[in-house]
């Protein structure tokens, strides 16, 4: 059984290119290292895509280059996080997200799949909306979410709510702006300041 | 992006939600804030242009799921225009927000009995479809449309994206070809057609990818995505046993200059060569082939 945490940062940044786009699927990557202890964490995630996930060649294109920024951080990709379009649709199976987290577990084979609740997303943000698949055993199984420990807690989602008050989610850049813009920076070095400013004020 | 004045008056307010509506903006946030901030107070100095303003804001509070504010709107809509099918089809849409599908698929109905003509409230029943998560009846319905309305590109688009949702990429193609048709020259659906045919796979889908991306960045020689796709698929071809000899220096020749139009693209726009430069070339570096 592998212990698995969620940075403050993480689940920020996937709530907030949820919100960035409500009437769009989203998806994009989770990034983190695992520890001998059998501790799995994800520190950082990396937004991709909200225009047309159904098309591959720049999941291919946005596949290599995350690879390439996370082996320089020490981090792995762990895992794959998506919200789907109908607001009552938490599935993981369709075609777009399977062949993502199918090519994700061929290189670790503890992989994650976070999807959001979209039903969860409401304006006081005053619930966790990830829900929490791994692979094991050739499987996806549900985590049950209290097995899950996200750094700060109930903290975390008030800084979540401060977060989407600011309208902090204009400044997130998912793969595809920065393919419609190559100068916006898909890394959000920047926004990865912000959040991180605020999380501490909410500690 | 523009932010929200605080100190909003209300002729200001009407003059941007003005030219939200003139420029397509949906904005619905943005709209219902100006709405609830200033324009609310002073909804009878509109003269005509309320009813208008009325609609765009009934439309933004039901992207927001306002409901009540969804409904004052319609209630003033239809009070004004008691028999206009235009309001009966913001009605239906209240009602799609409420999810009492089969009163708004009356309402729709209702419509298009009194007018076979109006395309409105025929796609509204896609929209339905869609919501209940039956996107095979939804394709249905689209195509049946489609037969009816066969210029309607917005229609195609939407049929496209469905296909896609199913995984059926040949006639996603299809409706990408009838597009194109009707915008020659806008590089974006030929960068959408070439993405499709790269994702069917196999040499034959590799090879129409390529022309594609290549027509799209002949049509613009900025488009990222084309630039991007015509590597992949250079790459893909030149390594494919299929490829004939003939034909691979040739590709080859093509992954090179793409691979230099990228790299191009990027010492062009971004000022600072920090990391970003650093991923690209790592890109570059494994897909590029030995010439």
């Amino acid at each position: 059984m592998t212990d698995i945490t969620f940075s403050g940062r993480a689940y920020a940044k996937i709530i907030l290119h949820a919100a960035k786009y409500p009437h769009c699927a989203i998806n994009g990557l989770l990034l983190g290292k695992q520890n001998n202890s059998n501790e799995l964490q994800i520190i950082d995630v990396a937004p991709l895509f909200h225009i047309c996930l159904h098309v591959t060649p720049m999941s291919e294109v946005a596949l290599t280059m995350v690879e390439q920024l996370a082996l320089n951080q020490g981090l792995i990709i762990a895992g794959y996080y998506l919200a789907n379009e109908n607001i009552n649709d938490t599935s993981t199976d369709k075609p777009a997200h399977r062949g993502i987290s199918e090519k994700i577990v061929e290189h670790f084979n503890h992989a994650l799949i976070a999807v959001v609740d979209n039903k969860k997303m409401t304006v006081g943000m005053n619930m966790n909306s990830l829900k929490i698949s791994q692979y094991l055993d050739g499987k996806w199984k549900f985590k049950d979410p209290s097995s899950i420990n996200y750094e700060g807690g109930a903290n975390l989602l008030e800084a979540t709510y401060h977060l989407i008050r600011r309208k902090e989610y204009r400044n997130l850049v998912d793969f595809d702006n920065h393919l419609d813009n190559i100068s916006l920076d898909w890394q959000n070095l920047k926004l990865n300041e912000k959040i991180d400013e605020v999380l501490k004020n909410y500690q | 992006m523009c932010e929200i004045d605080d100190n909003l008056n209300w002729t200001e307010g009407r003059d941007i939600l003005r030219n939200w509506r003139e420029s397509l903006e949906r904005r619905s946030k943005d709209v219902v804030e100006i709405w609830e901030t200033v324009l609310m107070y002073h909804i009878d100095k509109l003269g005509n242009e309320k009813y208008l303003v009325l609609e765009q804001v009934c439309f933004a509070a039901l992207d927001c799921y306002r409901l009540p504010l969804a409904e004052y709107c319609v209630k003033a809509l239809m009070k004004e225009f008691p028999g206009s099918s235009r309001v009966h089809e913001y009605h239906a849409m209240y009602l799609e927000a409420l999810e009492m599908y089969n009163e708004a698929l009356e309402v729709l109905d209702s419509i298009i009995k009194r007018d076979e003509t109006n395309a409105a409230p025929r796609k509204r029943r896609v929209a339905i479809l869609k919501a209940c998560g039956h996107i095979p009846e939804a394709i249905k319905e689209l195509t049946e449309y489609l037969k009816k309305f066969m210029s309607d590109q917005e229609g195609w688009h939407e049929l496209c994206n469905l296909y896609l949702q199913e995984q059926e990429y040949s006639k996603a193609a299809i409706c990408i070809e009838e597009l194109i048709l009707h915008n020659p020259h806008n590089h974006l659906l030929h960068q959408r057609y070439a993405e499709i045919k790269y994702s069917q796979g196999g040499y034959e889908n590799m090879y129409i990818a390529k022309a594609y991306f290549c027509q799209a960045i002949k049509l613009n020689p900025n488009n990222i995505r084309a630039l991007y796709g015509l590597l992949l698929a250079t790459n893909n071809l030149a390594l494919s046993l299929k490829c004939p000899v003939s034909q691979k220096k040739g590709t080859i020749k093509l992954n090179e200059w793409v691979a230099g139009q990228i790299e191009k693209q990027y010492k062009n726009k971004i000022a600072d060569k920090g990391n970003d430069s650093k991923y690209i070339e790592g890109l570059l570096a494994q897909l590029q082939l030995e010439g």
